[in-house]
């Protein structure tokens, strides 16, 4: 159904042992995910639950000031990634045992 | 001597003076006739040329002059009957037009028949018959009355009828014969129509062809006969249609106007006019096989008015907008020339068969059949428009499919692989959620119950979603697409190597995208057996990928479950038996790979820094969730030896070691489900295992414990606890259900309990994970309850020492909780007093 024998020849399959793992994503346009990831596509479409995602913005109003980045997150239980926006892919970190 | 017979001798000599050259100058006749009026006294009087014929005149039956001559207005046309023979022909004449347009409605091509192609065809050979001097002066007479009309429409219009103008004498007498029978006819008729149409036909032939025939004989004659003959045609069109000119009639005008004008100049154009004119029944009216040709050609048009005609007949067809629309289409011509009579045309043709000569009616009333067939056919084919909703097409088409899917033969197998690798968890989704499908790719059951096990609440009911509607298109599509997919062929190989060139062509598809990076590895292997030193990274790799590839193997498996060849028995043929025996040792050789995949037989190395691969894939979620499937594919031993592998390596269980839980520490939230994760996924088959196991088993396992394990981290964890909790009840089952158990186990047995009791006790106090407020301690009750059960009274007496403040305070905080929720923990509590003979009440 899925792949062949060779489970780990191609860069894809390092996100496949991330699979219903807690991961990080960042993705274009400031934003971080941070979830368990479901399911993924050759794509970066991404399927996270549990995810909390992270916006930094710069809050540069004022010119005097140095810009100042803001952080907005917001929970999701569940969510699709479009692959496109994806940057990159890392394993969260494990438990400390 | 008097050219003109007159007396050449006139009374002065007056006649032929010396200077008239004899004929050659022409004579002024009024000259000489005024001068002599004026002149000369003997100048012939009117009254002495009058014979006096005038007197003898009967004139008493002058009334009925009407009548026979016809009566019209004192107009040019009337001055044209004059010529005629009898009133009635100028009647006829009208009925004539009259049919000419029925004929034309009829028959609609005639417009697009225009005679020049044909001109190049012999037009003498009909004509020849025209020269019959006999015929001249009969023709003439009609051809001043309607020439025109016929020569502007009837010439293309009439060809079917050639018959009539056949020049043979009895064919002439048998044209007469049907005007008398058109009479008759008329006098019967004429309450509805005016006029009879029938007999409007054979006159008017004669009259068109003789209209021809002076066309075309009128060359010969120089000065005005040209002219003037066309001029005589024209006039009762010009009165009858004043202003009405229909393109038709326009274009078929032309040349008439055109013979008209320049007539004095050119001799040529007057014969070349009628000859477009008549071009279409010259090829027809060839003497010698006339009225077959005539049918024939009759029943060659026809068709081609047909459809027109189905459409026109309001019995035929339904349409009833289709008749309007047909007479709106040759609108101006029926509508002009017949006037408000025409709209009966349809009704009347029929009769108008009646006068069809025998040929043609056969010849029509086989087309009328055919007709009437087709349209009935057409009937049958369209009463059951509209039956059918979209939807029920799609499904029928969908059935289609399918049937052609079987009928390709071994497709049907690859369709059901194809189906799970289209949509492999929706297929899982549905079995296990959908309603049963009778699907000729309905997997088999026990694959729904795989992944049932698998479900463990997150994704609950509220997710349910009916996907019905969409199933249908959906499926449709996919086997479209199989069918599609099935038809071609498609390449195997995932690239295409030309040979001379240096790369490699990827195909890509929706499946299997082209690779942007083909790194070739070295054969060195997957995993990097020869790690000098091993990180904890390295690990959690190292166990992430043993977890990835007991899955694929377990989809192989899986997968190869479903590919269950039917049963066989003693009738089965070889090929069938082959079979069988080829899959049994494919599911061994999966097995054996499963086996090995999980790593269970990796030797046990009790100081080495990182714990044994199989309980390090216990430590990620879906390792866990792995041990129940893994668990459906391997035998009662390897089942025991994975749950010896678990309970010997009970500490080091992340779910144990880690879920330490104590008032002042309780465990983090994702501790926390990874233990119920644990208990939910690889407690059920070990208990499962255990409940079954003997006596001797369960020793065994509690002296691995004992003799392994931490026993204070393992008694004071949920998941060691429940497993100490299934071991020791399941001891005193069997001793209970069994009298004559084994005296020596059970004596190893109670020697064991003595071993774990003296572990524990230290313990008891600190066993409950939460303070007292905590609920979440059932498991704790439960395990004291089955220490209880099998403990000596002096041993019980220490459990109630060990356990005595929880108990006490559970009643009185028991007290002040809303009343279900204190029953709930009285009765956990309960559950531990009441295995120790005791009861929650006596404490009141």
């Amino acid at each position: 159904m899925e792949d062949k024998e060779e489970a780990n020849n191609e860069p894809l399959d390092l996100v496949r042992l991330c699979i219903d793992e807690m991961v990080v994503v960042k993705l274009r346009g400031d934003r971080e995910l941070k979830g368990r990831l479901h399911a993924y596509d050759s794509h970066c479409n991404l399927v996270l639950g549990d995810a909390e995602e992270t916006i930094y913005v710069a809050d540069d109003e004022d010119e005097d000031e140095p810009s100042r980045v803001r952080t907005i997150t917001k929970k999701l239980e569940m969510l699709f990634v479009r692959g496109d926006s994806v940057v990159l892919i890392a394993p969260h970190a494990p438990i400390v045992h | 001597m008097s050219f003109f017979g007159f007396d050449a001798t006139l009374p002065k000599d007056g006649g032929h003076a010396a200077n008239a050259p004899g004929f050659g100058q022409t004579p002024d006749a009024f000259a000489g006739l005024g001068g002599g009026a004026l002149d000369d006294g003997d100048a012939i009087d009117f009254e002495e040329t009058y014979d006096g014929l005038g007197d003898r005149l009967d004139e008493t039956d002058d009334a009925f002059n009407d009548d026979t001559f016809g009566s019209g207005p004192a107009t040019q046309q009337a001055v044209g009957r004059d010529f005629d023979f009898a009133g009635q022909t100028s009647k006829i004449a009208d009925t004539m037009h009259e049919e000419q347009m029925l004929y034309q409605a009829r028959q609609a091509p005639p417009k697009r028949q225009p005679p020049i192609p044909q001109a190049s065809k012999p037009a003498r050979t009909g004509y020849e018959s025209y020269h019959n001097p006999e015929y001249i002066p009969q023709l003439e007479a009609r051809a001043d009355i309607w020439g025109l009309k016929p020569k502007q429409n009837d010439a293309p219009l009439r060809q079917p009828e050639p018959v009539a103008p056949a020049p043979a004498a009895p064919v002439a007498a048998r044209k007469m014969m049907s005007l008398d029978e058109v009479e008759a006819m008329m006098r019967s008729h004429t309450m509805q129509e005016s006029f009879a149409p029938g007999p409007a036909q054979p006159f008017q032939l004669p009259a068109m062809q003789q209209q021809q025939e002076l066309a075309y004989n009128q060359p010969q004659y120089p000065g005005t006969p040209p002219q003037y003959a066309p001029q005589i045609l024209q006039r009762p069109q010009q009165q009858a249609h004043p202003g009405a000119r229909q393109t038709q009639q326009h274009q078929q005008q032309q040349p008439q106007v055109h013979v008209e004008l320049p007539g004095h100049s050119v001799q040529a154009q007057p014969s070349h006019a009628p000859t477009i004119l008549q071009r279409p029944r010259s090829n027809q009216s060839d003497p010698h096989s006339q009225p077959r040709q005539a049918a024939q050609q009759q029943a060659n048009q026809r068709p081609s008015s047909q459809p027109r005609q189905i459409l026109q007949n309001p019995n035929r067809l339904s349409g009833h907008g289709q008749p309007i629309a047909q007479q709106g289409q040759r609108g101006p011509l029926p509508g002009h020339n017949r006037g408000p009579s025409f709209p009966g045309m349809v009704i009347t043709h029929p009769e108008q068969l009646l006068h069809l000569s025998e040929e043609e009616r056969v010849a029509f009333l086989e087309e009328d059949a055919k007709r009437a067939k087709r349209n009935h056919k057409i009937a049958m084919l369209s009463k059951d428009n509209g039956l059918m909703t979209p939807q029920d097409k799609n499904f029928i088409t969908r059935i289609q499919l399918q049937q052609l899917m079987a009928a390709t033969g071994n497709l049907e197998d690859q369709g059901s692989e194809a189906a799970l690798a289209e949509d492999f968890y929706f297929q899982v989704f549905s079995q296990i959620r959908g309603a049963p499908r009778q699907t000729p790719h309905q997997p088999a059951n026990q694959f729904a119950q795989t992944y049932l096990f698998q479900n463990n609440g997150r994704f609950g009911q509220g997710r349910r979603q009916g996907r019905g509607g969409d199933n249908h298109m959906q499926r449709m599509e996919q086997q479209v697409q199989r069918a599609v997919e099935a038809a071609k062929a498609k390449p195997k190989s995932k690239q295409l190597v030309i040979e001379g060139s240096l790369g490699k062509i990827s195909f890509s598809n929706s499946k299997t995208p082209r690779p942007l990076l083909n790194i070739k590895r070295g054969d060195t292997g997957d995993k990097p057996q020869t790690k000098p030193h091993k990180s904890s990274i390295a690990d959690r790799k190292e166990a992430l990928r043993n977890i990835e590839k007991v899955y694929i193997i377990l989809m192989h498996l899986e997968d190869h479950e479903r590919a269950l060849p039917p049963p066989i028995n003693e009738n089965s043929d070889p090929e069938e038996i082959q079979r069988h025996m080829e899959w049994r040792s494919k599911v061994e050789a999966l097995h054996k790979k499963l086996w090995e995949g999980i790593k269970i037989m990796e030797p046990i190395n009790p100081h080495a820094s990182s714990p044994h691969p199989f309980i390090a894939m216990l430590s990620h979620g879906k390792g866990k969730k792995a041990i129940p499937r893994i668990f459906r594919h391997i035998d009662d031993q390897e089942r025991l030896t994975v749950v010896t592998m678990i309970v010997v390596h009970l500490d080091n269980l992340a779910v144990v070691s880690h879920a330490l839980a104590s008032p002042d520490e309780p465990m983090s939230a994702a501790m926390r489900e990874e233990v119920a994760l644990f208990s939910q996924t690889v407690m059920p088959p070990l208990f499962g295992l255990i409940s079954e196991s003997p006596l001797s088993n369960v020793v065994g396992l509690v002296g691995l414990v004992l003799a392994r394990t931490n026993l204070h981290v393992v008694a004071r964890s949920q998941i060691g606890m429940s497993l100490l909790t299934i071991l020791i009840s399941r001891a005193e089952l069997l001793k209970e259900s069994t009298p004559d158990i084994n005296i020596v186990d059970w004596e190893h047995w109670t020697e064991q309990y003595n071993q774990l009791f003296n572990s524990v006790e230290p313990v008891l106090p600190l066993l409950f994970p939460g303070s007292v407020n905590d609920t979440d301690d059932m498991y704790v009750w439960q395990f004291l309850a089955a220490m209880g059960v099998g403990a000596s009274p002096e041993q019980q007496q220490r459990l109630v020492i060990g356990v005595k403040d929880r108990v006490m305070e559970t009643v009185t905080v028991s007290k002040v909780l809303p009343p279900e929720m204190a029953s709930a923990r009285l009765a956990n509590v309960n559950l531990f007093m009441r295995a120790i003979g005791l009861d929650v009440e006596l404490l009141g």
